[in-house]
């Protein structure tokens, strides 16, 4: 059942000297409940500005993106939203950081179990009382993470949420990620400049080219899960986006 | 568990290297003992060598005597328990404390002592504390009407400074039609509007509220829109998809967000409305240290200028001290710049 759908969607902005700017053009790809797209493509080519679009964040000039058949208009509380620098409030707690969302939707009778079984689950176990800057980038990010999940959004979407992570640390976020997708079925969209991220966590991948950003390609993964980057057929799908994204 | 105790020993950690932070100098013996040494000095000198002047030295050498036995008390604390945060302050300022003994002994031997500073316009500390003591009713009820009027006054002009502030850097509309109107209204000193303020207000206690008020609005009204405006646009945009209502936004992203600025505007407040208190307890009032010191002038008593203005020293300052707190609670998600 397709889900999210975009059509001919285009948007141009305008760049420090006033003149106009075609940041993307023409983008079509629908998705189905429950999957899980990755989109790639160098720096600069829009990604950040095509997951705006379908958070409501920002509005196209041209095209429109559906949700489950409605406009999307403005921003709501069912597709999440990972920004790029995660973005917890500087001024709140980790745990009250985690919680705002639902405190602005339920008031003070929110679920408090639900907050709890992120805090675990993203490994942020004593530190509910941490402010932002006291924790790790890791933490600070999964903390983001946990944010938004705790909506229970019908759509997540993630910025980059490993982009500034180490590798170890970025492997973790990702088994994290993966396994909330696996139990709650929410439909993602990741934004990622890690082609073997994407491969180890999608069902699709989008490969944009640069600037004006126009889909290239969109790539299904044949793999199964659980999913091994050592795999001969994980390294020659590697392979295989690694040379679509060769542009020049 | 174990990430429970490592948070508890950082915390811990965290809270000693604050202390030697903010206290830096090491603790010393031998500065110590001086400090204590220099008062007893102090005492000796002022009891020894025969005054000039018509003074009851009794106030001023029981001051010494608190004094003396304070030092004592923490030198000896600090060297019995060898740590903790009275004896890293009181390490801290052991050099400052000679150099007040110092400068306690060669200001009574100028003034009291050799008369080389003379009365009526330099008088001795020892005058001073005397005149405090004897005083001790008309200054005490002075000073609670001053800290009354200021207080009073202080929240009135901070709250409608923040007020103003977050909505007109929230909203471009009130920007729009207030922001000129703050800019020129605002720029203007308290202090001219005085005369008017005297007879428009059907008493004078209201013309100083407002005076006051008014010199504090501005600046914390001002720094106010800046930090609305400076916070980062990804927390509205958070706000946002977590569903939060403008009224929450306003709540929990545009107040917290202001905070750092709005302390810096309340800082610059604070100076100018222990101004104006004085300033307009001098021209209207009938009560209050600013008032005292008018009187004083008029029967020519310099001794109580500077009593009310030891008092104001010690007001001000406690007054500074309090707001730090508040602004480090407030400010308390803030990263630590130690450098
Ligand atoms: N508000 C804006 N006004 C003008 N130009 C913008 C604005 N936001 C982004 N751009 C420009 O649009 C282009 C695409 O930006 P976008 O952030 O979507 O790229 P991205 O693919 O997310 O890049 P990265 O991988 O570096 O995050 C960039 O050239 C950027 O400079
Ligand atoms: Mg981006």
């Amino acid at each position: 059942m397709v889900q999210l759908a975009i059509r001919n969607v285009s948007r141009t902005l305008q760049d420090n000297n006033g003149q106009p700017l075609e940041i993307l053009k023409d983008i079509n790809f629908q998705a189905s409940s429950g999957e899980f797209i990755s989109i790639i493509g160098p720096s600069g080519c829009g990604k950040t500005t095509l997951l705006r679009l379908i958070s409501g964040l920002d509005t196209p000039e041209k095209g429109d993106v559906t949700v489950d058949g409605n406009k999307v208009t403005a921003p709501n509380v069912s597709r999440g939203y990972v920004f790029q620098h995660g973005s917890l409030f500087p001024w709140e707690t980790i745990e009250e950081n985690i919680s705002s969302g639902l405190k602005a939707l339920n008031g003070r009778n929110y679920d408090k179990e639900l907050v709890q079984h992120y805090i675990e689950l993203m490994g942020l176990k004593g530190f509910e009382s941490s402010y932002p800057h006291q924790v790790s980038g890791g933490m600070a990010q999964r903390a983001a993470l946990a944010r938004s999940i705790v909506m229970k959004p019908k759509l997540l979407l993630l910025d980059e949420p490993m982009g500034a992570l180490d590798a170890f640390t970025r492997a973790d976020v990702q088994e994290v990620i993966h396994q909330v997708w696996q139990q709650t079925k929410t439909t993602m969209v990741l934004v990622t400049h890690d082609i073997d991220e994407a491969i180890y966590l999608s069902t699709r991948i989008i490969i944009m080219t640069p600037r004006p950003g126009e889909i290239k390609e969109i790539v299904t993964n044949p793999l199964d899960f659980p999913r091994n980057r050592t795999s001969t057929e994980f390294m020659d799908l590697r392979k295989i986006i690694q040379d679509k994204l060769n542009f020049y | 568990m174990s990430a429970l105790t490592t948070n508890a020993e950082h915390k811990k950690n965290k809270k000693k290297r604050e202390l030697t932070l903010k206290y830096w100098k090491p603790w010393s013996q031998f500065w110590n003992i001086s400090g204590i040494v220099i008062i007893l000095l102090a005492l000796v000198e002022n009891i020894s060598v025969p005054s000039q002047e018509d003074v009851n030295n009794k106030p001023y050498q029981i001051f010494l005597i608190v004094y003396f036995l304070y030092l004592s008390f923490t030198t000896v604390w600090g060297w019995i328990f060898r740590q903790g945060h009275l004896r890293a302050y009181s390490g801290h300022f052991s050099q400052l404390n000679v150099s007040l003994g110092i400068l306690l002994i060669v200001q009574d031997l100028l003034t009291e002592k050799f008369s080389i500073l003379a009365q009526p316009f330099f008088v001795s500390f020892a005058q001073i504390i005397e005149q405090i003591t004897t005083d001790h009713k008309l200054l005490w009820d002075s000073t609670v009407s001053s800290t009354v009027l200021w207080l009073v006054s202080f929240i009135v002009g901070a709250l409608i400074g923040v007020v103003f502030g977050l909505l007109m850097g929230r909203y471009r509309q009130f920007n729009y039609w207030a922001f000129p109107y703050l800019k020129v209204i605002g720029i203007i000193p308290a202090a001219a509007w005085m005369p008017l303020t005297l007879v428009i207000f059907p008493t004078s206690y209201m013309s100083e509220i407002f005076l006051i008020a008014f010199a504090v609005w501005f600046p914390v009204a001002f720094m106010t829109i800046g930090g609305v405006q400076g916070i980062s646009s990804e927390y509205f945009e958070s706000a946002k998809t977590l569903g939060f209502s403008e009224w929450r936004i306003m709540w929990k992203i545009v107040i917290p967000g202001s905070l750092p600025s709005m302390f810096i505007g309340i800082f610059t407040a604070l100076g100018l409305s222990f101004t104006m208190l004085v300033i307009s307890e001098m021209m209207g009032a009938k009560v209050g240290l600013g008032w005292y010191i008018n009187w004083a002038r008029g029967v020519g008593n310099y001794t109580q200028v500077y009593a009310a203005i030891v008092i104001m020293a010690v007001l001000f300052s406690l007054i500074f001290v309090i707001s730090n707190k508040f602004q480090t609670y407030f400010l308390r998600w803030r990263e630590q710049n130690n450098h």
